[in-house]
């Protein structure tokens, strides 16, 4: 027969005095070094209340069909270009060239959101014309719903000059999000859903490209193309058209964000319990030690019970 | 008293750790002292301030020696009030001091862990030598 421990369980002493004792200001002073300390360890060591945090997300990004093309021919100021705004076409006369404008829009891993804009301008010219830089402007719908809905009108801004003269330029870049202040982390954002060139004016100014890059970096959230070189092909047969070939592609996106009440209350509160309960049980033992001992004076209840005669 | 042979020991412990935290500031207190002091300042500033941390310093080594004294002679050793609050005081003055070190706090901040760590319990001793000596009762 082997004799082994098969159950054990605490014996509660409880410790028992007046109200205006020594022992009842030792616990109240332990009381106040078990919990305060543990809140200005985790406060003091940075990183207790979550400021600011990020998630990922692919937006679902749209392209608008609305586009600005303007391209040098000479060094004398001389141009062509090409838009999607009939005042706009309307104000270049004799500059205006209407390319075949070829775009798609795919879906590769089918989750219902775009992943890739393919757009082909073929811009006819004269025999004798060159094209020496190129200035083109898209337009997306850009939205965001996982935290915060954002609902905005964004572009891309593509610009490229040569000192020759080109016959194709080939863009291949990511859509990046740029945020200047983080999002909150719910409700609706459809501040800018404003659209990126302000139609409807028969004023040239609208369509200056300074005042347009102006208004739309003044924004917290803009979106822009990023595009390690644009390829400039040279070499152009006389009557080709000049070919603007952009691939976009819309990646997922890391966004940071201002966490919300319950998320910070909820970081804060892993912070300090996990240091409160050092505190706890360093200060058990030694409160232990104190009345075990009788170090201050107290009635302990007994264990067993005593009879009355 | 049970008592006797873990919160003596204790009490020495935690004074003598507290002493040569505030030893070992003495000597190395200069990071402290340009810790006091704004980006831009002068000879006489520093030196200033030095002063008043060495006066800081050097009167908590006074107050360590009142307190060694009480506690050496048997006067307060086993007074279970002053062992407590004197382990308390010096052990938490320990753990601040190693923070204003290390982490090299403002000067203003020693004038608060000197006036809680360290006069509390001197004061309490000096009642304590002055009950015993003075007024001839016993010491326990």
């Amino acid at each position: 027969m082997a004799f082994y421990e098969v159950y054990s369980h605490p014996a509660l002493i409880r410790y028992k005095t007046n109200v205006c004792t020594r022992a009842t200001l030792f616990v109240l002073m332990v009381f106040c070094l078990t919990y305060i300390p543990p809140l200005l360890v985790a406060y003091k060591s940075q990183g207790f209340w979550l400021k600011r945090s990020t998630y990922e997300e692919q937006p679902v990004v749209q392209f608008q069909y609305q586009m600005l093309m303007i391209g040098a021919t000479g060094t004398a100021g001389e141009f062509v270009a090409w838009s999607t705004f009939p005042d706009f076409n309307r104000l270049l006369g004799s500059n205006l060239r209407i390319p075949a404008v070829s775009v798609k829009e795919e879906d590769s891993n089918q989750d219902g959101k775009s992943d890739r804009l393919r757009l082909q301008l073929s811009v006819p010219l004269k025999a004798e014309e060159q094209i020496y830089s190129i200035q083109l402007l898209l337009t997306f719908s850009y939205q965001l719903f996982r935290m915060s809905t954002v609902v905005m009108q964004s572009m891309a801004f593509i610009q490229h000059s040569s000192s020759v003269p080109g016959s194709q330029l080939f863009i291949n870049g990511d859509l990046r999000l740029h945020q200047q202040i983080p999002l909150p982390h719910r409700g609706l954002h459809a501040a800018y859903n404003v659209s990126v060139v302000e139609t409807g004016s028969p004023f040239a100014t609208s369509y200056d490209l300074a005042s347009i890059i102006r208004a739309y970096q003044a924004r917290n959230l803009t979106t822009y193309l990023s595009c390690p070189t644009p390829v400039w092909i040279i070499g152009r047969a006389v009557n080709a058209p000049f070919q603007i070939n952009a691939e976009v592609r819309y990646p997922l996106e890391t966004i940071s964000y201002r966490p919300g009440f319950w998320e910070m209350i909820k970081f804060a509160w892993i912070q300090y319990v996990s240091v409160l309960l050092v505190f706890l049980w360093l200060f058990n033992h030694i409160q232990t030690f104190v009345f075990q001992n009788q170090v201050l004076p107290t009635v302990p209840k007994p264990l067993l019970k005593t009879h009355t005669q | 008293m049970s008592s006797i042979s873990s919160l003596v020991p204790s009490r020495f412990l935690t004074l003598i750790a507290h002493l040569v935290i505030v030893i070992t500031i003495f000597w190395s207190r200069e990071n402290n002292v340009r810790a006091c002091l704004p980006l831009e300042y002068t000879n006489e500033e520093y030196n200033q301030e030095d002063t008043r941390l060495v006066v800081a310093l050097s009167v908590t080594l006074g107050l360590f020696f009142v307190e060694l004294a009480g506690f050496f002679s048997g006067i307060s050793m086993f007074n279970n009030n002053q062992s407590l609050l004197s382990t308390a005081c010096h052990a938490s003055g320990a753990v601040a001091l190693l923070f204003f070190l290390f982490e090299q706090w403002t000067c203003s901040i020693y004038w608060w862990i000197f006036g809680f760590c360290s006069v509390i319990p001197a004061l309490y001793e000096m009642f304590l030598l002055f009950t015993v000596l003075g007024l001839k009762k016993k010491p326990l």
